[in-house]
């Protein structure tokens, strides 16, 4: 009886593991075998290097910035889900009045794709004129050089990440609709007040919903390539660059295939442990 | 169980890799040309071209009169955005794709495809007795020289040249200023634009990384025409004297308000927007915008300004004008071809014959047919005809080759020269960054 359940699931699991194998595996295989070498990208002069652009990468202080900004960024996203996000969330799912604009409001960016947002936004950070130097001119502030001074840059980046705090608001959102309402019924009978209501309550509910936002958002952040390069292109001086615009930037000219498949092999095994580890982390917890 | 699995994923995973490893394939370097199809008489030839240049519809057009002139014939186009191409070309042959004529960007992409290239010598049979005669020999020789064996793979449909400037000659006219030949000038003119309208910026250009090259390898150029050549070559260090000075020289225009650092803001294709919708006086930019220089081609794309005109870049402190250029457009034809006498009829079309006349309207490029005219209808304006005049002779100046390691460009180069503009680093400083890592084994030199 066991065994036929094993049968059954490995088949169904079959077309899933063959696909996971065409895709992934392949693909990872012919990273690893094109990042121990220099090729280009046809890869029919491909000369084996050894460790030697695994060495080169590691030792660039540009990558090794790139990584701590895909920390950093990933670190502020999942600062505004678990705050902004379920905050949000929650006060829409009480029934605000104009409910489903906002919701509009906070889930378009998430919804668009995000080349084009970014696109927009890079745009509006135009020294001279940009939306966002002409709204503060208003007020006297400014002009500020958003993409030509370190803390500027990151600041606007860090207003864009923040905007797209739309897919953990959906997160919240699904799971605040099959929560117990009797508890936080009990909770006003005894006099809760909304404060407490959030943070005593709701929060600690909605547990799981936080976990798969924090894995969301953070491997989210090693694929926000289109984010950073459409809008400060890593600008000034490299200083916001994530590893996507750092990858595809070093691909770029004669026999560089190999550098940046090193590059990607090292992020993808950087990605993989923190996932790991953040599993690990949350099991230890839950027991 | 999990032994088991885990054994099985690792074999499947080996299984792949090893397959990874076969760099064979039609079209692979080891694999010998495709043998030349001949058409029975009659039979029509559909011959695949790839390419990003022409624009589509300049495109379409030359395709109509070349299959005009030869009905056996029928081109399937395909056209792609620059950058992409450099990534798809390159896949598609090694991956065995049947293309019959390529599109080559000659100094980014002729090593990326050369093993899956025809020779020209392989089918120069097919082009007219003393072709290379009916070239400028310049762009020809380039095309041969950057290929790592110095093999001609592609005739080059022409040149290009940057940086070179635009102006707006109608708002100048207006204003009283005469086209500036030297940055003293450019800065009387900027002082009287701001003062007569200051909604208008004096001068764009954009402000990405790639383009802080092109403006400091034309101010050298104007006094140390080689710099550009010397340092991709390793023939000088990065942190070379001259190269310190172009550094000094180029943030001192920022300085006297020549340049005004909001335009390192502008990207894309903001600058050239600017111009053409007349909130710019000046556009720094490359010879392929002399577009703009045609009444027809701004009335076609909506571009409000009356009258372009176009000259080199001032020149400051002495120097020579000058523009780094390099050939472009290659037409090439894969091994995998199997009408290569057809090919070779197209391409003879498009780089010598009347196919010129037709995609050079567009005046992106500076044909390398020498019998080429450009079409009255095209340059209206004195001011246009002189400006255009202008491009041609700063692109044949004998400056630089157009010619950049483009890692170390995106990632390093654009980017110490902005924190110089910037005042972040200091241009000695930034030269000394350069060559360290320009000599880190990192980017591989030229």
């Amino acid at each position: 009886m066991r065994s036929k359940a094993l049968g059954a699931a490995a088949l169904f699991l079959l077309p899933l593991l063959a696909f996971y194998g065409v895709y992934y595996l392949y693909a990872f295989g012919v990273l690893v075998d094109a990042s121990r070498t220099r090729t280009s990208l046809s890869f029919t002069d491909a000369t084996v290097v050894g460790w030697e652009n695994f060495r080169l990468v590691i030792t660039d202080e540009l990558f090794l910035r790139a990584v701590l900004n895909n920390l950093l960024f990933a670190a502020v996203s999942i600062a505004a889900a678990l705050t902004l996000g379920f905050f949000l969330a929650v006060s829409l799912a009480s029934g605000v009045r104009l409910r489903r604009f906002f919701f509009t409001v906070f889930l378009l960016p998430s919804l668009i794709p995000l080349s084009l947002f970014a696109t927009v936004f890079g745009r509006m950070l135009e020294t001279d004129d940009g939306a966002v130097n002409a709204l503060l001119g208003v007020v006297g502030i400014g002009p500020v050089d958003w993409l030509g001074s370190t803390g500027p840059s990151y600041a606007a980046l860090f207003v864009l990440l923040v905007y797209l705090v739309g897919l953990p608001i959906m997160y919240y959102t699904s799971d605040l609709a099959t929560t117990n309402t009797a508890v936080l019924e009990s909770a006003m009978i005894d006099g809760a007040g909304s404060g407490h209501m959030y943070r005593l309550i709701l929060f600690p509910m909605l547990r799981n919903t936080h976990k798969t936002v924090i894995l969301s958002v953070l491997l989210g952040s090693f694929r926000a390539f289109d984010v950073v390069f459409f809008s400060t292109k890593g600008e000034p001086g490299g200083r916001t660059q994530i590893t996507g615009t750092y990858i595809y930037n070093t691909m770029l000219g004669e026999n560089r295939i190999g550098y940046a498949s090193a590059a990607a092999v090292i992020v993808l095994v950087f990605a993989l442990a923190i996932s790991a580890l953040q599993v690990l982390v949350t099991r230890r917890r839950a027991r | 169980m999990r032994a088991t699995s885990l054994i099985g994923a690792l074999v499947v995973a080996l299984g792949l890799t090893a397959g990874c490893g076969d760099s064979g394939g039609v079209g692979g370097a080891g694999e010998k040309p495709a043998t030349q199809k001949t058409a029975a008489a009659g039979e029509p030839v559909t011959l695949k071209y790839w390419t990003w240049f022409p624009p589509e519809s300049t495109l379409k057009t030359t395709i109509a009169a070349f299959e005009k002139s030869n009905p056996g014939i029928k081109i399937e186009l395909r056209e792609f955005e620059a950058a992409d191409y450099q990534k798809q070309l390159p896949l598609a042959l090694s991956g065995g794709e049947q293309l019959d004529i390529v599109g080559v960007q000659v100094s980014a992409m002729t090593n990326s495809v050369h093993e899956q290239l025809r020779p020209v010598s392989e089918w120069e049979a097919d082009l007219p007795a003393g072709w290379r005669d009916k070239l400028a020999a310049s762009p020809v020789a380039q095309s041969e020289k950057i290929a790592k064996d110095g093999v001609l793979y592609s005739i080059p449909m022409g040149s290009i040249g940057s940086a070179i400037m635009l102006s707006n000659t109608a708002m100048l006219g207006e204003l009283g200023v005469a086209a500036p030949k030297t940055m003293d000038e450019l800065k009387a003119a900027v002082d009287k634009i701001k003062a007569a309208k200051p909604d208008v910026k004096p001068v764009v250009f954009s402000g990405e990384p790639y383009w802080q090259e092109e403006m400091l390898f034309t101010l050298s150029g104007q006094t140390a025409p080689t710099l550009s050549d010397d340092l991709l070559a390793g023939r000088k260090p990065w942190n070379a004297p001259q190269m310190v000075q172009a550094l000094t020289d180029y943030k001192s225009l920022f300085d006297k308000g020549i340049f005004d650092k909001s335009v390192l803001s502008l990207k894309g294709n903001r600058p050239a927007e600017l111009f053409g919708s007349g909130q710019a006086a000046f556009l720094i930019d490359g010879s392929w915008q002399s577009s703009m220089l045609s009444d027809i081609y701004r009335k076609a794309n909506k571009i409000s300004i009356a009258d372009v005109g176009a000259s080199a870049v001032p020149v400051l402190g002495g120097g020579q004008p000058a523009a780094r250029a390099f050939a472009e457009g290659g037409l090439s034809i894969p091994k995998a071809s199997q009408h290569v006498k057809e090919a070779a009829a197209f391409i003879q079309f498009m780089t010598m014959g009347p196919g010129v006349a037709e995609w050079a309207k567009d005046l992106v490029l500076v044909p390398t047919f020498k019998d080429f005219q450009v079409d009255p209808s095209v340059l209206t304006s004195q001011s246009a005809k002189d400006g255009y005049g202008a491009v041609i002779q700063v692109i044949n100046g004998g400056g630089s080759a157009r010619d950049s390691n483009q890692a170390f460009l995106n990632q390093v180069e654009g980017n110490a020269i902005l924190d110089v503009i910037r005042g972040e680093t200091a241009p000695d400083k930034a030269a000394d960054h350069l060559q360290e890592e320009w000599s880190s084994g990192r980017y591989a030199a030229q």
